[in-house]
């Protein structure tokens, strides 16, 4: 069968066998992560990391009290605005390039499925190999704070979570674009970690040099801050602890104020287009172009 | 009510004090008694506002409430060594101009002991009232915004004047204005504006108080020769939310006190302002402040020794640049604990061997660059920091330079209060479930497998 005769047929078959075959799918994927030894890695280290840094942080929290829970939770941002980005956009971009390049995305597509399913069932799979690698680290994170310095904030702490699976998702959507736009899977790779180089470091070093040389004006620098998902995980995990954005010196104050209650939703918003249009995007090309 | 009536009126002339009004009016009640005497009022509910024009001692048993009209001050004192004692004191009107107050005092030597005063605008207001004691009363404020509120206590010209053990809690401000060698010990005061303000007010000792959650913790203004000790100051997080805020100060002394999670842990402005004169700060625990010391530029002449500076997102900064110098970071040869020195103590005695410098790039584009403050503690900023580092080209001057610091943290001051620590309960619970969620994914596709 060839790839590019079947989608118009499987597409009208009920929602529900569609719905079947995604899962399928996804299952398939998420059976292949978790015994990849990318998984094991990440989820490890992740983890690993999150622990040392709840235990480092503690011995001030007797009489820092909730400040010391600031500084975890900082840390543990910091950690996930590193790590999350790193392993979403890698785990991603190895999708669909390394199958087409293996022959696995020929194998798949051999069978009754179309591409839509197929794409949409590597995503949730992926995904969801990776928000049990984040859950898991969060969760170490989490029990080891609670335990050790019976302090803590659950509400702050859930919302991190739910914020890091954000930008994990985002991430993964990320990775499956390039993947999906690479003609090979070494240069898939190598554009994922030049995209994790830019968001994490080039974006913000770059905003800094702009800020200083042209004299930026301080909603332009906000904005322009908030448009790259990494910043917008960490500043919308930090309203959930900080006790006001005065704390971010200028543009924090002007955003606070210019936005006031809308804030988190308008930063949260920015985190999910960077879900929804990669998203978008990487699924019209996978459907549209019939390559394999 | 009659038989509370009957309860004073039968009490009244065993405590010597003169027959009550028929009406039981306290301020009948008053206006009846010798000067000298001591009232004791029973539980209940006394209607205000009373004025108190003679020497006189007003003590609650327990339960006993003055309540104001709401439109003035509640408890008025005219006459010196007054007491008032084991009352609770509500309702006072709410006029900022007119100073409403649940206990207005102009009279000096007056004792104010153990009071609860409750939905006042003012607490506790002292007018020239010299060698007056506050003594373990509990302040809370009517609920408005926190500038239409009232200083929980305000002292005007009462020298030589005890704030011992009170607890303020969503006022406005303490403040004292010109009253010098006063002495404010155990207090706590939380969720205000200004936790302490002083004014022109000299030699003050301000010592194991708590200072949490104002918007400012202390702003100490125009004063000379102030002791802080041991105070806790944490988690003043106002837009100018420092810790201790120094402005136009002379020889102002601070040791251990414990500034965790201000804005800013220190803040000086012109202090000291006269030349020849020094501020120490010794032993002073400076840690999770957004800035650990904020200087302005021209700030010279403070000692610090003995400090530990843990893990401020900025550990000392100067606000707009500037040639900044002249302030010591060394003392009889002990520096000060620094958590980001990067040094090394070869030979064992406790210092490490090459000084300590900050000259971080990010720190110092800071200074002039405040809106940067957006990216404090992201992986760019300290990329950039590391890079100065490998290139020294770009390394600017180094703002503190500690020839002694130390190796091991001195030992943290004992906190003045207990602070409430949360239960970790719920985070357990959640981190759980999250482990759950985990785990399951990973069951679930090693479960697949199994299937044929």
């Amino acid at each position: 069968m060839t790839a590019g005769a079947a989608p118009d047929v499987w597409l009208d078959l009920p929602e529900k066998a569609q719905r079947r075959t995604i899962l399928a799918i996804a299952r398939k994927e998420l059976d292949d992560a978790v015994r990849s030894r990318w998984f094991w890695m990440w989820t490890v280290s992740f983890a690993g990391l999150a622990a040392v840094l709840a235990m480092t942080a503690l011995p001030a929290s007797r009489i820092a009290g909730a400040a010391s829970y600031g500084r975890t939770a900082a840390s543990l941002v910091t950690l996930t605005q590193i790590i999350v980005p790193l392993m979403g956009l890698t785990l991603g971009a190895q999708t669909i390039a390394f199958q087409r390049e293996n022959g696995a995305l020929r194998f798949l597509l051999s069978h009754p499925v179309n591409r839509t399913e197929s794409f949409w069932g590597l995503y949730a799979g992926k995904a969801a190999a990776l928000t049990a690698a984040s859950f898991a680290g969060f969760g170490t994170a989490g029990v080891v704070t609670a335990l050790r310095s019976g302090g803590g904030e659950a509400g702050s702490f859930v919302r991190i979570t739910l914020l890091a699976w954000a930008l994990l998702l985002a991430m993964v959507a990320v990775g499956m674009l390039i993947s999906t736009l690479a003609h090979r899977a070494p240069s898939a790779l190598g554009s994922a970690v030049f995209t994790w180089l830019a968001l994490v470091f080039l974006g913000d070093l770059g905003l800094m040099g702009t800020a200083v040389a042209t004299r930026l004006s301080v909603p332009m620098l906000f904005f322009s801050t908030i448009v790259n998902p990494v910043e917008a995980f960490r500043l919308a995990a930090l309203a959930t602890f900080a006790s006001s954005f005065d704390i971010l010196g200028p543009a924090g104050t002007y955003a606070a104020d210019a936005l006031g209650a809308a804030l988190v939703p308008v930063i949260v918003s920015s985190l999910l287009a960077w879900i929804l249009v990669p998203l978008a995007v990487a699924w019209f090309r996978f459907t549209r172009h019939q390559d394999l | 009510m009659t038989a509370l009536l009957a309860l004073i009126l039968g009490l009244a002339p065993l405590l010597g004090a003169a027959p009550a009004a028929s009406d039981g009016d306290l301020q009948a009640l008053i206006d009846a008694a010798a000067p000298g005497a001591t009232i004791e009022l029973p539980a209940g509910v006394y209607r205000g506002d009373i004025t108190i024009d003679k020497t006189l001692t007003l003590r609650g048993t327990g339960g006993t409430v003055i309540e104001g009209t709401g439109t003035g001050t509640v408890v008025t004192v005219l006459a010196p060594d007054v007491t008032l004692e084991g009352l609770v004191i509500r309702r006072s009107g709410d006029s900022l101009d007119r100073e409403h107050a649940g206990i207005s005092v102009k009279a000096p030597r007056v004792k104010v002991v153990d009071n609860r005063l409750e939905d006042v605008l003012f607490g506790i207001f002292l007018y020239q009232s010299p060698d007056s004691v506050i003594r373990g009363n509990t302040v809370v404020s009517k609920d408005l915004f926190i500038a239409r509120r009232g200083d929980a206590i305000r002292m005007w010209e009462s020298h030589r004047t005890v704030v011992e053990g009170n607890v303020v809690d969503g006022a406005r401000d303490v403040v004292l204005w010109f009253c010098d060698d006063a002495v404010i010990r155990g207090n706590l005061i939380a969720n205000g504006r200004y936790g302490l303000h002083f004014m022109y007010s000299d030699r003050a000792t301000i010592e194991d108080n708590a200072l949490i959650d104002n918007s400012v913790g202390s702003f100490l203004m125009y004063s000379k020769d102030l002791v802080l000790r041991r105070n806790l100051i944490s988690g003043n997080n106002g837009p100018a939310g420092y810790g201790v805020g120094l402005k136009d100060m002379d020889g102002s002394r601070l040791e251990d006190n414990l500034l965790v999670g201000n804005r800013a842990g220190v803040f000086l402005d012109n202090s000291p302002q006269s030349v020849g004169i020094e501020q120490t700060f010794e032993g002073n625990l400076f840690a999770y402040n957004q800035i650990g010391v904020l200087f302005l530029p021209s700030v010279k002449g403070n000692v610090f020794w003995g400090n530990s500076f843990v893990d401020n997102t900025v550990q000392v900064a100067v606000q707009g640049g500037g040639r900044f110098g002249g302030n010591t970071w060394t003392r009889d040869g002990i520096g000060n604990y620094w958590s980001d020195y990067a040094g090394y103590d070869a030979d064992g005695d406790g210092f490490g061997d090459v000084p300590y410098r900050l000259d971080d790039l990010y720190d110092h584009l800071l200074d002039r660059n405040p809106e940067l403050m957006l990216f404090a503690d992201t992986p760019a900023s300290r990329a950039l920091d590391l890079a100065a580092r490998a290139f020294p080209v770009i390394k600017p001057r180094p703002k503190v330079r500690d020839d002694r610091p130390l190796i091991t943290p001195p030992p943290v001051p004992e906190p003045p209060f207990d602070l409430e620590v949360r239960p970790g309960g719920s985070l357990l619970a959640a981190s759980i479930l999250m482990l759950g969620v985990a785990t399951t994914t990973v069951f679930a596709a090693q479960r697949r497998r199994s299937l044929p």
